[in-house]
This record gives C-alpha cells, structure tokens and sequence, in this order.
C-alpha cells in the first residue's frame, strides 16, 4: 500500500483513537520528567504541572478507549482489531467484553484503568502528601509510560487492515458469557490498582518518609486494590463454574496463577502494615511486599499476555511479552536499589514484646502468604524450565498444587484464629490460657464429633475445625465489643453499627475472617467429597443424583440466536424430589457459526443449601440417548456466601464513612478499660 | 442484660457442625455404578487431554478423549491394572497428559523448589522473629534537611503568610 492510497482511505476512528493514544504518552512523559525537575529546581507551579498531567493522561486513554468502543459499535471492521473480536451478529452489551478479549485491547483496559486510578490519586491522594507528591507522580508517570509505549508501539488495537472484511469473526465461544462482562474488569483493574501503593512505596523510600505517613496514604489504596482483586478472583472462579464445564472452579492454570500471585503479597500487607503502625516494626518487608504486588501483577500481564507458560516457543515470538519482562526488571532493579539505599531508615523502632502475641502471629501469616507465593510461582513456572533445560513438556496440575498449597492453606486460617485470640504486645501466662481455654476445648470437641460422624479424611478434618474455631473466635471479638459498648450505654441494636463505626477496619477484616472461614469449609466439601458419575438416558427415562430424580425427555434445538451462537442443543431436565418438582435445568451443548471446532458446554446447575447438582451434556446419539455427565459439589452455596460476606467486610473495611456514627467518649473509655 | 455468649456460640457451632455433615456424603453408598465405570472415572481423573491445555481428560469433550475413555474402560475390561493403563498413555503422549507432576528425573527440581522455599521462609522468618524481639533500635533521625530545602520552606512559609 503506497501513501496515497494510505491517506485515500484514511480512518477517522484509527486516527483519533492511534492520536489519542500517543497524545497519553506525551503527557505521561511530561508528568515523568517535570515532576523531578519540579522538585529539584524547587517549582511547586511545574509540580501541579505534572500532576495534573495524569489526570489529563487518563483523559487521553479514556478518549482511546471510548473510540475503540465505538468503532466495535459500528462495526467497523477495518480496524483489525474491530473484525478479530466482533461481528454484525453481535448485540451492544457482548460488545462490552469485544474490548478487551485480545491482546491489544485488554492493554488498553490495563493502560486505561491505571491511568483513571492514578488520576484519582493525583487528585484526591497526591495534595494530602506534599513530602512525596513529586516522586509519586514521576513513578505514576513512568508507570504509565511504559505501558502507552507497548500500547503505542507493539501492541496498538487501532491498526487498519488492508482489506475490510464483510463481517468480524466474532468474540471466541467461551467468553460469549454475560461473566466476562464484569470479570475481567474487575480482574484487570484490580492488577493495575497495584500500582499505586508501589509508586506510593517509591516515594516514600525517596523521600525517606517511611513512618506513619506513608502507611496512612496508602492505607485505603491498598484495600481497594485488594478488594477489587478479590471480587476479581471471585468472579473469575464463578465463570470458570459455570461455564467451562468441568465441574470445579479452581483448576490452578496458569492464567488462574497468574491472577492470584498479586493477592498474596497484597493481603500480607494488609496484616503486617498494622504491625508497622501499632509498633513501628516490618518497615522494609512492607515496602517489599508492595514492590512484589505489582511485580506479580506486571509478571502475571506478561505471562497472560505471551503465553509462557503454554509453550516456551512462543515467548520469542511475542514482543509484548519479553517488553513487559524489561519493564519487570526495571521496576524490580528501582525498586531493589532505592531499599537498599534508605536501608537505614528502615529500622524498627521497637522490639517484640512476646513471641506469642498478636504481631508474632501477622508476622508468622505474612510468612505463609510469603511460602504460598513462592510454591504459587514455582509451579507456575515450571513446566517453563522444564521444557527449556530437559525438552519435556510436562503440566503441573492441580494434584500438585492441591498437595501443596492446601496444607499452607489450612495452616493460615489455623493461624488466623489463633492470631484472633492473642492480645497484642504481651500478657500474662493467666490472661492467655484464659483465652485460650473456650478455644482449645472447641477444638477437641469439634474434632471428636466430626470423626465420630465420619470424616476421616485428615485435611477435612483439620480445615473444617481450624475453621469452625475461627469463627467461633470471630464472633466471641463481636460479643466482646458490643457487650462492652453496651455496658457503656448503647442500647443493644445500635452496637453492632457502634462496632464497625468504632473500628472500621478491625471488625471489617474480622468479617472477611468469617467469610474466608465458610469459604474453607465449602472449599473441603466441594472438592474432596465432590461426586462424579456419567450416565447414559434415554427420552422418557430418568435417573438419581443428590437425593434428587432428574427426568430426561428428549433434545431441543434453539436457533435463531444472537452473539455468534449459531444453535444450542439442549436436554431439558425436570427435578424432582420426594415426587415434588422442585426445578428445571437445561444442560447442553453451543455451537458457534465462526467457530465450528469450538462447541461450548451449557452447564446446568440445581443449587440448594446442601450441594449443587452440576450436570453437562457429553454427548449424544441419533435416538437421542444422551449422556450425562453430572458433578455433586458439596457446600457450593457456601463457597458463594463466604465470598460474599468477605467482599461485604473488605466493603466496610475500605469504604470511606465519613461521618462516622458518634462514640461516646465514656463508651470509649469503658471498652478500653476493659481491652487493658 | 448480658448476651449469653457462650450459649450463642454453642449452638452456632453446632449448626455448622451439622450443616457439614448433612452436606457431606459421608459413608454413603455411592451410586449403584458398575466397579469399572468408578474405576476408569477414577483414572480419567488423572490424566489430561493430549490436545487440549489443561483440561482433565474425564471432561474433555474433543474426539480423542473419548476414544481414549472408550479404551480406558475396554482395557479395565480385559484386566489391565490401573498403573499399565496409565504408563501406555504416558509412553503414547508424553508425560504431560498426567495431571499430577510424576517425581522423577528433573521434576524432582519442583519438589526442591517447595522444600526450599519453606525452609528459606521458615529459617530467614524464625531468625527475624528472635531478632526482633532481641534488638531494639531507634529509627536514625531524619538527616538536617540542606539549604535549598530550607529556602523552599521559607518561600512556603511566606506565601503562607500572604495569604492570610
């Protein structure tokens, strides 16, 4: 293509959208370079320069983003982007998850949502921290230029394809799913938002403030970044539930890694930063955890992004991919290099008190979360290695990691109740075995009355009663407050409320405590007494699953669908229990008109208190015996609600109340009182 | 009034004790499935698609899996043990149809891994926690700041003033 046909056939939406994009970067660089010479040839008007250059950057991607939408909207499929993720066939909303399905979109996701979040903290965070407003803003910016630059230059979704095709190809069958309209958004979002607490980090250790100061500005960053992180890997294992079709919703891929290596590190922070503001101790370590937070979310973008982990050959090929390893080692080797010159402010300004005390136990937390991390990455990696030095491909699966990672598990939430009972700084041998006492006899009960009934299984055993005490110990922290709020004169309904406007964060994180509790029981009732069976009906026929009868009547085919879909075969099914019709579930079959190799399963789910019935279609034959393949998940309810009251407790921990609800200072007074 | 808070938790923990074992299939018949169909579940359950990326071969639903579920329950038929079933996939695809690592030859470098990383976390941590409680020492003081911060101090000062 010669230049005039170029400017012939000129694009006005690649070009706003491929000007908007380069337009970000500079206005990134600019925040990189003027905020430091702001800040030494003393200009406070440069500084707000540059500040304000972020939020303007985060107009600039938002103008990239919102014209990729449109061009998805219009179809204009000589962006080929546009015609590699969509079709006319398409309706808008399924478009939503066009955007950032590939490659080159989702970077624009990425880019897009860091630059909003960093605007927001430019503008909310930045003038509240005038001793590191410069330094932050120089990192936010090169951050963020990093990534414009493999945005603009490696990976841009506005590249015009020569030929316009008729119609896209379409969104790939297993993301047509109204779940990866939020998903991945939150996933994404969530990896991005640890940027923030590192460029916080950054310029503390640049500016040798690393008291309470900087822990009080990213206090609130770095729960919303856990939080959103969370949802995201909630969400992403409700998808892989209910659509992949395997009957499991944590299969230990590399992509599932991938997203929940950033948590570990994040959710550790969370813990040992009360250690730091309660004692001044673990200074250093806090700043290296949020270092390996958004290493990991930078490592598990390249790792996604160049598939490393599927097959080593790719990883030449893909330019993405070794660009994001160098942006790792950069921010590793800033990272690494300003600890070690601040070393000396990164002292501890108090020493243990006790070994069995609240600090000791966080600490001892933060050293499981470290050991599940490291395991994490070891086996993720490792299929890398071994195809590298021994030319074996071999997949480390999830027996591997189950063996591996779900004792460290079950020690954590033993670790958090035990951590709930011990006081902070130290106490006196009576005060601890009068704390310990309810719990050590809840244990032994617990245990004795769960094997007598029959479970045997030593990781159940040990998990639903390490859970079981926690919650207890949870709720024995709530009647506590609230007995003493009351003593000091609230009435008994506005306790609760007093709790959690006394201590957002405290009795929030316990609520997550309870909902990671739950979510360890059902996590032992789904998969270590999942049920599995296949079984071959015939029309007219039925059979048992779960104490339920499923009456199987013959095939339906559906056409005339929208999305790509081009018909689903499904095998209706009516449940009945005790002669009751108690549901109708519809298992099948999708088949997809641009992706004839790539049928999807539907999966039918029958969800009571008790277990989920999960049934998918195998396959069938010209007389319309279908085989069923039928999953019986244990607690899966469970797994949902304890997800729900954790996301619901990191809520109340994070959001910002600003009013919060008058303590009477006698009501203070008497719960400290009675804390000492 | 007191809430009565052990009562409380006595029977909240009985709930969840109960709702447990109500919900676990604990000794339980399990269905009247013939011993061979349990027994090839049982492998299928080990073994990973040879196409496919990390999809257990029990739920794959390409072609080749379902021939290779067809032989699986043929061989059992004929009296192959579970072992020479799974060793004649190994030696027909690779080890990577296994979904667990086998700890032999290189992999052995996974399970150092693991090993290594608890007992580095669980030394450097054990030695940090007694040092910790051992030493105490002030952070240093923030270093006397240099002219040109105390020239931007007073211009701050200053225009601090004015507006006032």
């Amino acid at each position: 293509m010669n230049l005039a046909d170029a400017a012939g056939t000129m694009n006005p939406l690649a070009t706003i959208g491929a000007a908007s994009l380069l337009t970000a970067l500079a206005t990134a660089l600019f925040a990189t370079f003027a905020a430091p010479i702001a800040h030494l040839t003393r200009r406070p008007v440069l500084g707000l320069a540059a500040r304000r250059a972020l939020i303007v950057t985060a107009l600039f991607t938002t103008a990239g983003i919102a014209t990729l939408g449109i061009a998805l909207l219009r179809n204009d499929f000589s962006l080929a982007y546009v015609a590699g993720v969509s079709s006319r066939g398409m309706q808008a909303p399924m478009k939503w998850a066009s955007l950032y399905s590939q490659q080159p979109g989702s970077l624009l996701y990425w880019t897009w949502a860091m630059s909003a979040l960093m605007a927001v903290f430019a503008w909310r965070t930045l003038p509240r921290i005038p001793w590191g407003a410069g330094h932050a803003t120089a990192i936010c910016g090169a951050t963020l230029t990093g990534f414009l630059i493999a945005l603009v230059l490696l990976a841009s979704p506005f590249h015009v394809s020569p030929v316009t095709p008729e119609d896209g190809v379409g969104l790939n069958p297993l993301l047509v799913d109204p779940g990866m309209l939020i998903h991945p958004p939150f996933l994404l979002t969530g990896l991005v938002s640890t940027a923030i607490p590192f460029a916080l980090g950054l310029a503390a250790l640049i500016a040798g403030r690393l008291d309470l100061a900087w822990l009080r500005a990213v206090r609130s960053w770095a729960l919303f970044s856990w939080l959103v992180l969370s949802i995201g890997n909630v969400l992403g294992g409700w998808w892989a539930y209910t659509v992949l079709g395997w009957g499991g919703y944590w299969g230990w891929d590399p992509v599932e890694n991938s997203a929940i290596l950033p948590l570990l590190p994040m959710t550790a922070f969370l813990h040992s930063a009360m250690v730091q503001e309660r004692r001044g101790m673990l200074k250093q370590w806090n700043l290296a955890l949020v270092v390996a937070a958004f290493a990991l979310a930078v490592f598990g973008t390249f790792n996604v992004r160049s598939g490393l982990v599927d097959s080593v050959h790719s990883f030449a090929q893909s330019e993405v991919g070794s660009y994001f390893l160098i942006l790792l080692a950069i921010a590793l080797a800033a990272s690494v290099g300003l600890m070690l010159w601040r070393l000396p402010y990164l002292r501890a300004d108090h020493d243990f008190e006790s070994l069995l005390s609240r600090e000791s136990a966080l600490i001892v937390n933060n050293y499981l979360f470290t050991a599940i991390a490291l395991v994490i990455l070891g086996g993720t990696l490792f299929p890398v290695f071994s195809e590298l030095f021994v030319d074996e491909r071999i997949t480390v699966g999830p027996p591997f990691f189950n063996r591996v990672v779900g004792p460290l598990l079950i020690a954590l939430v033993a670790l958090v109740a035990i951590g709930t009972v011990l006081p902070w700084r130290r106490a006196a041998n009576e005060t601890l075995a009068r704390r310990f006492r309810d719990p050590a006899i809840l244990t032994l009960i617990s245990a004795a009355a769960l094997f007598a009934l029959g479970i045997r299984e030593p990781r159940a055993l040990v998990a639903i009663v390490a859970a079981v005490v926690l919650i207890a110990v949870t709720l024995r922290e709530f009647v506590l407050g609230a007995r003493g709020l009351h003593a000091a004169g609230h009435a008994w309904p506005a306790t609760v409320m007093a709790l959690f406007a006394r201590d957002q964060r405290r009795y929030g994180g316990y609520l997550v405590h309870i909902g990671v509790a739950v979510m360890a029981v059902a996590v032992v009732g789904s998969t270590i007494y999942q049920q599995q069976f296949r079984v071959a009906v015939a029309p007219g026929e039925s059979f048992e699953a779960g104490g339920r009868t499923l009456h199987y009547d013959g095939l339906r085919e559906h056409t005339g669908l929208q999305n790509g879909i081009e018909r689903e075969l499904v095998a209706p099914l009516v449940v009945t229990q005790e002669g009751l019709t108690v549901g109708h579930m519809a298992p099948g079959r999708r088949l997809f008109a641009n992706f004839p190799q790539q049928p999807t399963a539907i999966v039918a789910l029958d969800t009571s208190f008790r277990d989920d019935l999960y049934v998918f279609v195998q396959g069938w034959d010209d007389d319309q015996v279908a085989e069923f393949h039928v999953f019986v998940n244990p607690l899966m309810f469970w797994l949902w609600l304890g997800a729900g009251v954790y996301v619901a407790g990191g809520l109340l921990a994070w959001a910002p109340l600003t009013s919060p609800l008058p303590v009477s200072e006698a009501a203070r007074t008497a719960t400290q009182t009675q804390r000492a | 009034m007191r809430i009565p808070a052990r009562r409380t938790l006595i029977v909240v923990i009985i709930a969840i004790l109960a709702g447990v074992l109500v919900a676990m299939p604990v000794g339980r018949a399990s269905a009247q499935t013939p011993d061979i169909e349990v027994r090839a579940l049982a492998i299928e359950r080990t073994l990973l698609c040879p196409q496919c990326t990390n999809l257990r071969l029990d739920v794959c639903d390409t072609q080749l899996c379902s021939d290779m579920r067809a032989e699986i329950r043929e061989r059992l038929s004929r009296g192959e043990s579970t072992q020479q079933i799974t060793d004649s996939f190994t030696e027909r695809y690779g080890v990577r149809v296994l979904a667990d690592v086998p700890p032999t030859g290189f992999n052995r470098l996974l399970f150092v891994w693991v090993g290594g990383s608890l007992l580095l976390v669980a030394a450097v941590g054990g030695f940090v926690l007694v040092r910790l409680r051992r030493t105490a020492s002030p952070a240093p003081e923030i270093q006397a700041s240099d002219t040109a911060d105390d020239a931007w101090l007073d211009d701050q000062l200053a225009a601090d003033r004015e507006a006032r």
